[in-house]
C-alpha cells in the first residue's frame, strides 16, 4: 500500500494554496507539525458543496417535537433497503416509534454493515471516536462529509450575526489541541478559496520556545479558532493580540464562566457546539434562547426512555436521531448516549437541561435524589475548564477542578453544600490532560436504567 | 391431491394484504398485532382447537416471521380455505415449520412485493394444504414450485456472498487509511 502524497491530501491545490502551506510550516515560530493530512476534496465535489451549503444554510428545520417529518418514511425505507445492518432486520416498520435503537455499541460491532451499499469505497475515509466512556470507535466518513461540517458551523454563526470572509491568503481556522499527544498539520480549505486551516497542539513540548505559541497565532490571525475548554483555558494563559471572529468550542461542556471569560478576553462570541463524530454538529448553545439550537434541517430527533420508547414532548431522555448528512452511515433511531429535553426557540428546536452523556443522580445529605443536571446549574459560575464530580459507594463527593480553577473550590463547596446538604465533599485537581467523565457514581439507583 | 384454487387468486389477495395485517407484531411490550391471537381466531374459526403453542413457540421473537404468519393467516381467512377444511396437521405444518423456513430467506415486503417470491409463498400454502393450483397436475405443481424456489435459493446464495464480499471491501477501506490521516473539519470532537 502506497502512503498518501500531497495530490491525495490536497487533489486542487494552487500555487496560492501551497504559498498558505508554506507560510504555516515555515514561519519562523511555527511548531513542529507531527502529523500530514489534508482536504482531500476533487474539483467534482465542489459544486455539490457550495449547493449542500446554500441549502443549509437556508432550511428550515421543519418539523416540530413528536411529529415526524414527510421524509423520514422514505429515508427509513431507503435506509433499509440499502444497509446491511437494518436489512437484516426485515421489512422497515412503517412507524418511526416502531423502530429499534441503534446504539454506539452496534456501530462499534461492525461498522461495515452500517455503511450503504451504493458508497464506493475508494474514498471512503474514518473518524476515531473515544468518547468519554466507551471503547474506540471508527466512524465511516468521507471527504465530503467532513468537508459539509463547515456549512452547519456557519449556520450556528449566522445565528450569531457572523458570516465568514476568510479567503485566498488568509487563515481561516486554527484547530487548538492542549495534550501531552496531539495530530497535528496544516491544510487549506478549497471551498474557502483555499484559506488556511492549522491544528496546532498548545502543549509546550510541541514548540521550540513556548513563547511561540503566541507569536504564531499573533501571525497566522486565524478568522476562527476552535477547540475545546481545556485549550482554551490555555489559549487565555497565553499574550496573544488576536481578533478572531468567533471561537467554537466542542467536545466538552463549556461552563458559563469559561465562556464569559473567553468573550471578553476576545470580544467575540464563543459558540458552544453539541457535536459527535457520529453525526457531527447537532446544536449550538443559544443563552437568549435557554437551550441549544438544533442545527441539520434533516435530522429528526426524539427524546427516548432507556428501553427506546419515545416520551412524551417535555420529558427529558436520552437524545436519539434519525437521518444526518454522512452519506456513510445514515443514522435511524441512534441513540447518542446524552440526555435532554426538546422545546421550541420561536420555530426551530432546541435542546434543553443538556447534559453530554447519559444522565446521573446524586444522593444528597437527606437521602433525596437529586438530577446532574441541577449540579451543572449550581456550578454554571465557575471559570474551570472542566470539572467532574463523582460520588462514591459511601456517598461522598470528590469534585475535581482543571488546576487553573483551584481558586474556586470554596465557591464550587458552597454551591454543592446548598444543593446537597451536609455531605463530605473533596476538592482535587484534574490530573489527567484529557477528556473527563463529567458525572459518575457509585451508588445504586444513581442511573435511570 | 385434490385441486385448491387458482394460483392467481392467491397471489392477487396476497399482494393486496390490508395493512392491518402488516401492523407490528407484538414482542415483549412494543407492536401492537397479537401474532398468537390470530392464529388461534384461525384455528378456530376452521373448527380446530384454538391452542398453538405447538405452531407458535411462545418466547418467538422473530419479527418477520410474526409479520409473514400474519399475512398467511390473512390468506387463509378465504372461502375456499372453508370449503377445502384442511385438517389441523396441515395448518399446524403451514404456519409452523414452512413459515419459519420461509421466513428465513426473505422478508414479508419481498413476499408481497416481488412476484416470485409472491409465486413461491402461494404455491407453497396451497400444496402444504394438500391441494394442486386448479388446472395444475401434481407434477406441474412440485416442477414449478421447485423450479421458483431454487431460483430463489441461487439468488441468495449469490447475495450473501456479495454481501461478504462488500463488508470486506468496506472493513478494509476504513482501517486502509490511516486513524486520523483523514480529511479537514472545521472542527475536531
Amino acid at each position: 500500500m502506497t502512503e498518501p502524497n500531497d495530490v491525495d491530501r490536497y487533489p486542487t491545490l494552487s500555487d496560492a494554496g501551497r504559498a498558505m502551506l508554506t507560510r504555516m510550516t515555515e514561519h519562523p515560530a511555527a511548531p513542529a507539525y507531527r502529523n500530514r493530512s489534508g482536504n482531500r476534496l476533487l474539483a467534482e465535489d465542489m459544486s455539490g458543496l457550495a449547493a449542500f451549503e446554500a441549502e443549509t444554510l437556508a432550511a428550515p428545520i421543519g418539523w416540530r417535537p413528536g411529529r415526524p417529518p414527510a421524509w423520514i418514511g422514505p429515508f427509513v425505507a431507503e435506509t433499509y433497503a440499502k444497509v446491511p445492518h437494518f436489512r437484516a432486520r426485515g421489512a422497515p416498520p412503517r412507524r418511526l416509534a416502531d423502530v429499534p435503537t441503534t446504539a454506539r455499541s452496534d456501530l462499534a460491532r461492525d461498522i461495515a454493515a452500517f455503511v450503504p451499499d451504493d458508497v464506493p469505497v475508494d474514498r471512503l475515509i474514518n473518524f476515531r471516536t473515544t468518547g468519554t466512556t466507551g471503547h474506540p470507535l471508527l466512524i465511516a466518513s468521507h471527504p465530503v462529509v467532513a468537508a459539509r461540517y463547515l456549512a452547519f458551523h456557519k449556520r450556528a454563526l449566522a445565528r450569531f450575526g457572523i458570516t465568514l470572509r476568510a479567503s485566498a491568503g488568509d487563515v481561516g481556522v486554527v484547530l487548538l489541541g492542549h495534550q501531552k499527544r496531539c495530530f497535528t498539520y496544516v491544510s487549506v480549505t478549497p471551498t474557502m478559496g483555499e484559506a488556511g486551516l492549522a491544528k496546532i497542539n498548545l502543549h509546550p513540548d510541541d514548540w521550540r520556545d513556548p513563547d511561540d505559541r503566541a507569536r504564531y497565532l499573533d501571525a497566522l490571525d486565524p478568522e476562527v479558532i476552535a477547540g475545546d475548554p481545556i485549550s482554551f483555558a490555555s489559549l487565555l494563559a497565553l499574550p496573544v493580540t488576536i481578533r478572531p471572529r468567533a471561537l467554537l468550542s466542542v467536545a466538552m461542556m463549556l461552563t458559563d464562566g469559561s465562556r464569559d471569560r473567553l468573550e471578553a478576553r476576545f470580544g467575540c462570541p464563543v459558540l458552544d457546539l453539541y457535536s459527535m463524530n457520529e453525526v457531527g454538529p447537532l446544536a449550538v448553545a443559544d443563552r437568549t434562547a435557554g437551550g441549544r439550537v438544533l442545527l441539520q434541517p434533516n435530522l429528526y430527533v426524539e427524546i427516548v426512555d432507556s428501553v427506546g420508547r419515545a416520551l412524551p414532548h417535555g420529558e427529558r431522555g436520552e437524545v436519539c436521531v434519525t437521518g444526518g448528512f454522512n452519506f456513510c452511515l445514515p443514522l435511524v433511531r441512534y441513540r447518542t448516549g446524552d440526555t435532554a429535553r426538546l422545546a421550541m426557540a420561536g420555530d426551530v428546536p432546541m435542546l434543553v437541561d443538556f447534559s453530554g452523556r447519559r444522565a446521573v443522580r446524586f444522593r444528597t445529605a437527606d437521602g433525596a435524589w437529586v438530577n446532574n443536571i441541577d449540579v451543572s446549574h449550581a456550578l454554571a459560575g465557575l471559570s474551570a475548564a472542566q470539572f467532574a464530580l463523582h460520588q462514591g459507594a459511601d456517598g461522598a463527593f470528590v469534585l475535581a477542578l482543571s488546576p487553573e480553577a483551584l481558586d474556586d473550590a470554596p465557591m464550587a463547596s458552597a454551591a454543592l453544600a446548598r444543593l446537597l446538604g451536609d455531605v463530605p465533599i473533596r476538592i482535587e485537581p484534574i490530573a489527567s490532560e484529557d477528556k473527563v467523565l463529567q458525572y459518575s457514581s457509585d451508588l445504586a439507583g444513581s442511573t435511570a436504567e | 391431491m385434490k385441486p385448491g384454487p387458482p394460483l392467481e387468486r392467491v397471489m392477487r389477495r396476497l399482494a393486496e394484504t390490508p395493512d392491518d395485517f402488516l401492523a407490528e407484531p407484538r414482542i415483549d411490550h412494543a407492536g401492537e398485532l397479537v401474532t398468537a391471537a390470530l392464529v388461534g381466531d384461525l384455528f378456530h374459526a376452521l373448527g380446530h382447537a384454538p391452542t398453538t403453542q405447538d405452531v407458535l413457540p411462545a418466547d418467538l421473537r422473530d419479527r418477520n416471521r410474526m409479520q409473514l404468519t400474519a399475512v398467511v393467516v390473512w390468506l387463509l381467512a378465504d372461502d375456499w380455505v372453508a370449503t377445502a377444511a384442511p385438517d389441523r396437521a396441515a395448518l399446524a405444518a403451514l404456519l409452523g415449520d414452512r413459515i419459519a423456513q420461509l421466513a428465513a430467506t426473505g422478508r414479508v415486503d419481498q413476499f408481497i412485493g416481488d412476484v416470485d417470491r409472491r409465486e413461491e409463498l402461494a404455491r407453497t400454502l396451497i400444496l402444504t394444504l394438500g391441494l394442486v393450483p386448479a388446472g395444475e397436475s401434481e407434477a406441474q405443481a412440485a416442477d414449478r414450485l421447485s423450479a421458483v424456489s431454487v431460483v430463489e435459493r441461487r439468488r441468495l446464495l449469490r447475495a450473501s456472498q456479495q454481501a461478504e464480499e462488500r463488508a470486506r471491501a468496506v472493513r478494509e477501506a476504513l482501517i486502509r487509511k490511516a486513524a486520523e490521516e483523514s480529511a479537514d473539519k472545521y472542527t475536531r470532537e
